[in-house]
């Protein structure tokens, strides 16, 4: 199961490849109640539906989020401040 | 970081949601939830509480899916645990939903579809609920089968009518008789989709199984999908495209290799005529199934709790979810008190169609746009019903199928009358137009329909259909369906009776 690392940057980063909804989203969110306020954490993802979804999932609870990104093939990082 | 086990973990490979909202979904809907009924069997207490998930999640709104699965939309993916928890209480799992993933991976075994009157038809083959149930415990949550190149499609046919669409699933078990002695023979790689290679009818293996074997052919058919279905192409992967490139007899030697037997061979018959629409006398003395007709497979959840409790109160607190997207009430002895009873409620009286007619939910997918299908099919149905006698309809044996989009999840070209739904651009605007695709069958002659007329005006479908059937009623042979009189015409020909006329007083 995706577990949450801290960087050797101090930023955080949590892999939930290979989940449909609504795992990733859920991880998501877990993941930044655990990130320090103000820290960063790069969701790594591979379900479409996912990435759609999880942005504004996240800036409805107060999250931002700085970035969306296709980083390789069918791989996407979504990159949130807690 | 160190960490506990989280709540929602214990349900993933068991429970997942969809998602509805493409660029046309104008319903609000996020998500869907598509609540596997394996078989369709369900009793009143779990429907209820089906019910009772809709009204808190899912606006009180529910349908039932040519899979005997029953939808929720408007499902929120943080309210997903609490729903899935309650879910198990109730004894029922979801899809997986790994369409959404690119690439050939993440397939499941889908609903296995089952003859929603099993164990009651009186000339029944035989009862697949055994299997139906011993495939669906082995498959859900199997790590093994959760990542196949493409979902599995199985059906479990019974009754000896193919009330299961049996030619168009991936793996179709159909009980036969030979020499006396009962099992199953085989049908594989069905699909009416456009993914490679095309719609396929499913091939006849021509293999006899005997009843203790079946569970492990199914096993094996599955494995034979997960190891050799093609995963570079997700527009291949699906277990079509590898029975059109092994064969058939391929196919039966490796399912032979992997149980080390050798099996005998089945030419004989696959289906008969029949549905189980209506009312009809159960093998139980006495007794009478009644199939509800809900034509757009929608319930509200106070329509749920008011079948379950006509269930309860008139038959055996069971009913039965069909894949014509009706709900069968089984056990009934006082079969004038329950249709009275129901009456107020359900439209139980019309032409067969209204049993048989099925279409997709294209207003929440997002891939069509208005009218969407559920209302063309019921739109059409209703024109049909007050403007031709129902027995001559009834004969004409004529089922009509709606899909919004070319995706087909409703199969449209396997319906005597099939509406295919796409989006035309003219001059910068986009409408919604329907194809017709006529002379679809399944059954005792499978076969896909034709493409006949294209970009119809979605409000004039009812009129050109109605017409083509006064055309057919006028120039038929004696006896001949209505399948079979589109399908003895050429293309042009069957085009120029789907004409928009002035008919009956219903002129619009």
């Amino acid at each position: 199961m995706p577990e949450l690392k801290k960087n050797e940057n101090g930023n955080y980063s949590i892999d939930v490849t290979g989940l449909a909804c609504p795992y990733p989203q859920l991880y998501a969110i877990n993941a930044l109640n655990q990130v320090p306020q103000g820290g960063e954490l790069a969701v790594l993802l591979d379900n479409p539906p996912s990435v759609r979804d999880i942005p504004p999932a996240l800036e409805r609870k107060g999250f931002n989020v700085i970035d969306v990104s296709k980083v390789e093939g069918s791989m996407w990082m979504i990159t949130v401040q807690a | 970081m160190n960490r506990n086990q989280l709540d929602f973990e214990r349900f993933i490979g068991r429970y997942s949601i969809g998602r509805d909202s493409n660029p046309h979904n104008i319903t609000g809907s996020p998500h869907f939830l598509r609540v596997k009924v394996p078989g369709g069997i369900i009793t009143v207490d779990q429907l209820i509480q089906v019910a009772e998930l809709s009204h808190r999640y899912g606006k009180g709104k529910a349908e039932i899916t040519s899979r005997q699965s029953i939808q929720i939309h408007w499902i929120e993916s943080e309210d997903a645990p609490t729903i899935f928890g309650e879910l198990e209480q109730i004894g029922f799992t979801t899809d997986m939903c790994g369409q959404g993933f690119s690439g050939a991976r993440h397939g499941d075994v889908r609903n296995i579809v089952s003859c929603p009157a099993s164990g009651l038809v009186k000339d029944e083959v035989h009862d697949g609920s055994e299997l139906l149930n011993r495939l669906t415990e082995f498959f859900v949550g199997n790590q093994d089968f959760l990542d196949m190149p493409k979902k599995l499609k199985f059906s479990i046919s019974g009754c000896g009518v193919d009330c299961t669409r049996a030619w168009i699933n991936d793996v179709a078990f159909v009980a036969v008789r030979k020499d006396g002695e009962t099992g199953y023979t085989l049908l594989v790689g069905g699909s009416s989709g456009a993914s490679q290679p095309g719609p396929r009818m499913a091939r006849q293996t021509g293999i006899f199984i005997q009843l203790d074997d079946a569970f492990d052919v199914a096993v094996a058919a599955a494995e034979i999908h997960r190891d050799y279905s093609i995963r570079e192409s997700k527009a291949k992967a699906r277990l079509k495209y590898l029975i059109e490139n092994w064969g058939v007899e391929r196919f039966v030697r490796k399912v032979e290799e992997k149980l080390g037997t050798e099996f005998d061979s089945y030419h004989g018959l696959i289906f008969r005529e029949g549905d189980h629409g209506g009312v009809q006398p159960q093998i139980q003395d006495g007794l009478s199934w009644v199939n509800v007709p809900l034509v757009d497979g929608r319930l509200t959840s106070v329509k749920m709790t008011r079948i379950g409790e006509f269930s309860n109160e008139y038959g055996s607190g069971e009913l039965r979810l069909t894949p014509t997207q009706n709900i069968i009430i089984p056990n009934v002895a006082d079969i004038d008190g329950l249709t009275e009873q129901l009456t107020p409620h359900f439209n139980i009286d019309g032409p067969r169609l209204n049993w048989t007619s099925i279409a997709c939910s294209s207003d929440f997918c997002g891939k069509s746009q208005e009218p969407h299908s559920k209302h063309v099919l019921k739109n059409t149905l209703d024109y049909l019903a007050q403007n031709h006698n129902w027995e001559t309809l009834d004969e004409a044996g004529i089922k009509i199928h709606v899909s919004g989009c070319k995706n087909n999840c409703c199969p449209s070209n396997t319906a005597e009358i099939g509406l295919r739904g796409r989006q035309l651009k003219e001059n910068d605007e986009i409408r919604q137009v329907y194809d017709i695709i006529l002379g679809g069958s399944l059954g005792t002659t499978p076969s896909f329909g034709r493409l006949v007329k294209e970009n119809v005006d979605p409000d004039e479908n009812k009129y050109r259909i109605s017409s083509l059937i006064d055309s057919y009623l006028s120039k038929r042979e004696p006896g001949q369906s209505f399948g079979d009189f589109c399908n003895d015409r050429g293309i042009d020909e069957l085009a120029a009776f789907l004409i928009v006329k002035e008919i009956k007083g219903c002129q619009n």
